[in-house]
């Protein structure tokens, strides 16, 4: 890393033709040892010491600060790995071809293999290649998408009886779905780029519901929940991927309705799943505005429903690795994350102190236990809180 | 009906108990029976100013009486003033007759308990005393024959004695046949012992030969003889009431004054006003000693505790010296670099302590960074194998943070690595945690004064172990020029499709640029290899200096 000469480091805009950019940077990298100067590379820094919430826009967006890459000794194995990858991925924009981070790490590996001349550049694991890649899409100001390198799909399964969703493929054919139509099937987004119109099939739409658990989610719908209720209901599959992300951005944007976040009440939920779908994550700065849905509201569990229902919570064990860690990345939030240190969340700020205070957490399914004989009392209370007002 | 109370003479006690004093397993009663007998060598030969040099055979000749056990010979001679013929019998036949008990000197020996259970443990597995030769440079002839200890009685019984002709101006010969098992290598193991004792003995001459193996020989590497410090009276606040008490009664006729600066360091006629003011009687301190009550001592032991002394005073310690534990790590094996930092004596606990410590690295295990460093504990230069977790020295080890001085280490453990770690507490009064001395008891003042000498020596280690590192890491980024530089070139060639004349001039600059880094790399690397050979002709010139 260094900062010295400005007039040599390549900005990138929010231009998206991403060959084109390739290219230019290449040129100008060319150009720079031509003249036997540094090429320097600079990237947003996506990291929450870079990370600013602005209450206005509602999700995190990149400060000031770059990661700049200066071509020397050091950095020389780093910026040729980044150039070679390059080639390969505009490879794949030029003829179509879709990978996953996986498959890149093999594909990489296999030129590494068949040219003696790149076996240096050879990767020892996937990590490595993956931190290649996101350095070039960190560089790009791109989505990874958008150089076609795909996450699985995961999570957003979504149950409507009354939302009809209009995909507008890029051959410029169209594909209707009407989700009541689809039986005990749900409507999945993809984890890649999609064009999608929304409307309710009759009227407007009341409300949309993420639940955490995919599991539960299937049982609410089982149990008639968006039978009863003119709503969405999506299952986020814990940490919300982009494709969630962006689909509970599109409900929010284009149905105007509100959307409602139903979790376990613990502060790996609070900081990991609900923050991420609400204002996005520090990994991915510049893909936020996209990747988040600034209108969604924490349901619960909230902790006065534990006293109100009479809940089973449990002891968070410090000696536990995994809840001990939760406990101080939520100490850490408090003090670091910009979302957390906005008034504007204070409601959700108070929740993650009085985890931290009680060391107590509480799972969305003890709704269950209020009254064991009647499997529609998770959605009763559900419907009771959103009709209260009882969420943050 | 009650039962008839009897009562035992020490050696019965001990005959009954020798697992108390280091002979709980036949490994032990090997290592326990050498140690004994070499430290009465050393601490003989240090007493009348004689530059030791010891030879040792052992011998693994049979069966042994016991099962799972062989009969071990275990031989030592030395070359001390000998023994004169009247203390023979009491040295080898007789529990806690000693010249060394309670001192305060830095000797090996202290209770005079050692060699008399080795004796019993003969005694008690192959039916043989020791045969002991012994002379002294009055004596024309030397005193030769088999001791025993009476074990009812708590004496010895010298057997088939005689005087015979000795090849040697004085000298002892000790030699014990007896049941235990002969482990070599490993903590227990008895090469670990004699290499640890050759490492904190650089004066000392030592040949030893084991089974049918070839006689090994260490040669002296210190002519300086040993100066043991004198012994000091006991520091007033490292007595409990009773201990003080039994002191009083034993100290014969005297004023309670006297008795308090001469039975005590650190207390004049200054100190007995403070304690007058801290609430000793007046007028007690002119006081006949014998005819003063208990509890008036008492009150005075009180006086005493509440007012501030002076520390002990630190020259009755004994340190081996940097110089000298530089020159004798050779002695471990083949190393490649080491550490030695000798600290100033200390009070810990109110009692004087030398810490030293030695950091090796050997040659030949090099690569093998996944098993714990070697550790050897060293108390008053004598080796402890035993019971390490427990022991202060294990602990202050475990306690310092080595990944700082580029170690791996495991949480809360000792660090990995082809190391040797020597740690060297010396003190007329250290803490034992058992009677057969094999763990220091580990007070929180002498852990962390073993801890500043583990962390000063890691310091030094951590630049050795850097400059190593700076090294390697600029010769891997000169690699990476040349890996690299024309990968890089291709790539962003094939992508803006540039002509080859384009990519040749790339070539050059990128040559041009990174050469700078190389010319700047190289500067750097060779810089280190200075620094590195300047701090090992440092060491030497340390070293040739004390030869």
């Amino acid at each position: 890393m260094a900062t010295s000469r400005k007039s040599t480091s390549i900005k990138i805009g929010n231009n998206r033709d991403i060959p084109k950019l390739s290219k230019a940077l290449c040129e100008r990298m060319l150009a720079d040892l031509e003249k036997a100067r540094r090429p320097m590379l600079e990237a947003t820094k996506c990291s929450l010491d870079n990370a600013v919430y602005n209450p206005k826009v509602g999700f995190l967006t990149p400060g000031d600060k770059k990661v700049r890459s200066e071509l020397n000794v050091s950095s020389v194995q780093k910026l040729s790995r980044a150039i070679f990858f390059l080639e390969i991925l505009l490879r794949n924009l030029e003829t179509g071809a879709v990978n996953n981070k996986r498959e890149l790490y093999y594909i990489a590996k296999g030129e590494c293999k068949h040219n003696k001349d790149l076996k240096p550049l050879d990767f020892a694991d996937q990590s490595e290649s993956d931190s290649v890649v996101d350095f070039i899409t960190e560089m790009l100001e791109c989505y990874r998408e958008e150089l076609n390198v795909f996450a699985n799909d995961r999570g957003g399964q979504t149950y409507s009886k009354n939302l009809i969703v209009t995909e507008h493929m890029a051959d410029n054919e169209k594909a209707v779905v009407d989700l009541g139509s689809l039986g005990t099937s749900p409507f999945q987004p993809k984890n890649k780029p999609q064009s999608f119109t929304l409307k309710a099939k009759k009227g407007k739409l009341d409300f949309c519901l993420v639940v955490e658990s995919e599991g539960t989610a299937n049982t609410l719908v089982s149990n008639g929940f968006t039978k009863r209720n003119n709503c969405i209901l999506m299952g986020a599959q814990g940490v919300p991927s982009n494709a969630v992300r962006s689909w509970a951005k599109t409900i929010q944007d284009q149905l105007k309705i509100p959307i409602y976040f139903f979790g376990d009440l613990d502060a790996y939920t609070i900081q990991n799943i609900y923050r991420t779908l609400k204002a996005g994550s520090a990994a991915s700065l510049i893909r936020n505005a996209d990747f988040s849905a600034p209108e969604v509201r924490f349901l619960g569990v909230l902790p006065e429903d534990i006293k109100k229902y009479d809940l089973a919570d449990y002891v968070v064990n410090p000696k536990d690795a995994a809840e001990f860690r939760s406990l101080k990345k939520a100490q850490d939030a408090l003090k670091n994350d910009p979302f957390f240190k906005d008034k504007k969340n204070k409601g959700v700020t108070h929740v993650l102190n009085w985890l931290i205070k009680n060391k107590r957490r509480c799972e969305q399914q003890a709704f269950f236990m209020v009254d064991p004989k009647d499997p529609l009392m998770p959605e009763k209370i559900i419907i009771d809180k959103i009709k209260r007002g009882e969420f943050l | 009906m009650a039962s008839k109370i009897t009562s035992s003479s020490t050696a019965e006690y001990f005959s009954k108990n020798l697992q108390q004093v280091g002979f709980s397993s036949g490994t032990k009663a090997v290592l326990t029976t050498l140690k004994e007998a070499v430290d009465n060598s050393l601490d003989a030969c240090e007493d009348a100013g004689i530059l030791p040099n010891i030879s040792i055979e052992i011998n693994k000749i049979g069966p042994g009486t016991m099962k799972n056990m062989d009969t071990i010979q275990v031989k030592v001679i030395d070359n001390g003033p000998g023994i004169a013929p009247d203390d023979i019998i009491r040295v080898y036949g007789e529990y806690l007759a000693s010249s060394k008990f309670g001192r305060g000197r830095c000797s090996r020996g202290q209770q005079g308990i050692g060699i008399s259970a080795a004796t019993t443990w003969g005694q008690l597995t192959s039916a043989k005393g020791v045969n002991v030769i012994s002379k002294t440079l009055k004596m024309k002839k030397a005193i030769s024959g088999t001791i025993e200890v009476d074990i009812k009685k708590n004496q010895g019984n010298f057997k088939n004695k005689e005087t015979i002709q000795w090849d040697r101006p004085h000298g002892t010969s000790v030699e014990f046949f007896f049941d235990g098992r002969l482990q070599l290598q490993g903590e227990g193991g008895v090469l670990t012992y004699l290499k640890g004792t050759s490492l904190v003995n650089p004066h000392l001459e030592l040949k030893y030969k084991i089974n049918e193996d070839e006689e090994v020989f260490f040669e002296r590497l210190s002519t300086e003889k040993i100066k043991i410090p004198e012994a000091v009276p006991p520091h007033p606040h490292t007595l409990k009431l009773g201990e003080f008490l039994a002191h009083a009664h034993l100290f014969g006729q005297s004023t309670v004054a006297t008795f308090l600066k001469r039975g005590f360091s650190r207390i004049s006629d200054n100190t007995i006003k403070l304690l007058e003011k801290s609430g000793m009687p007046k007028g007690i301190a002119n006081r006949s000693l014998p005819k003063t009550s208990d509890s008036d001592l008492k009150k005075v032991y009180s006086a005493i505790q509440k007012t501030e002394l002076l520390a002990p005073n630190t020259r009755s310690v004994l340190s081996i010296g940097e110089a000298a534990l530089a020159k004798s790590i050779e002695r471990l094996g083949e190393i490649d670099f080491f550490s030695v930092v000798s600290r100033k004596p200390r009070i810990c606990d109110a009692k004087p302590v030398v810490v030293e410590v030695a950091i090796a690295r050997f040659v030949s295990n090099k690569g093998d960074n996944d098993d714990p460093v070697t550790v050897l504990r060293f108390a008053n230069r004598v080796p402890l194998q035993f019971d390490k977790a427990s022991c202060a020295i294990a602990k202050a080890i475990e306690s310092v943070n080595w990944k700082a001085y580029g170690l791996q280490q495991p949480k809360r453990s000792l660090p990995l690595g082809p190391y040797i770690i020597a740690v060297s507490v010396v003190s007329p009064f250290i803490k034992f945690k058992n009677a057969s001395k094999e763990t220091i008891d580990s007070s929180d003042e002498l852990v962390e004064e073993l801890r500043l000498t583990l962390m000063q020596a890691g310091q030094r280690l951590s630049r050795y172990i850097k400059k190593e590192q700076r090294a390697a890491d600029l010769e891997r980024k000169l690699q990476h020029i040349e890996q690299f530089g024309p990968i890089l070139i291709q790539c962003l060639g094939r992508i803006t499709s540039a002509p080859k004349a384009r990519l040749e001039k790339a070539n050059i600059g990128l040559t041009k640029l990174l050469g700078r880094d190389t010319d700047a790399a190289e500067s750097k690397l060779q810089d280190a290899v200075d620094k590195h050979q300047k701090l090992q002709e440092r060491i030497k010139i340390r070293r040739g200096a004390k030869d």
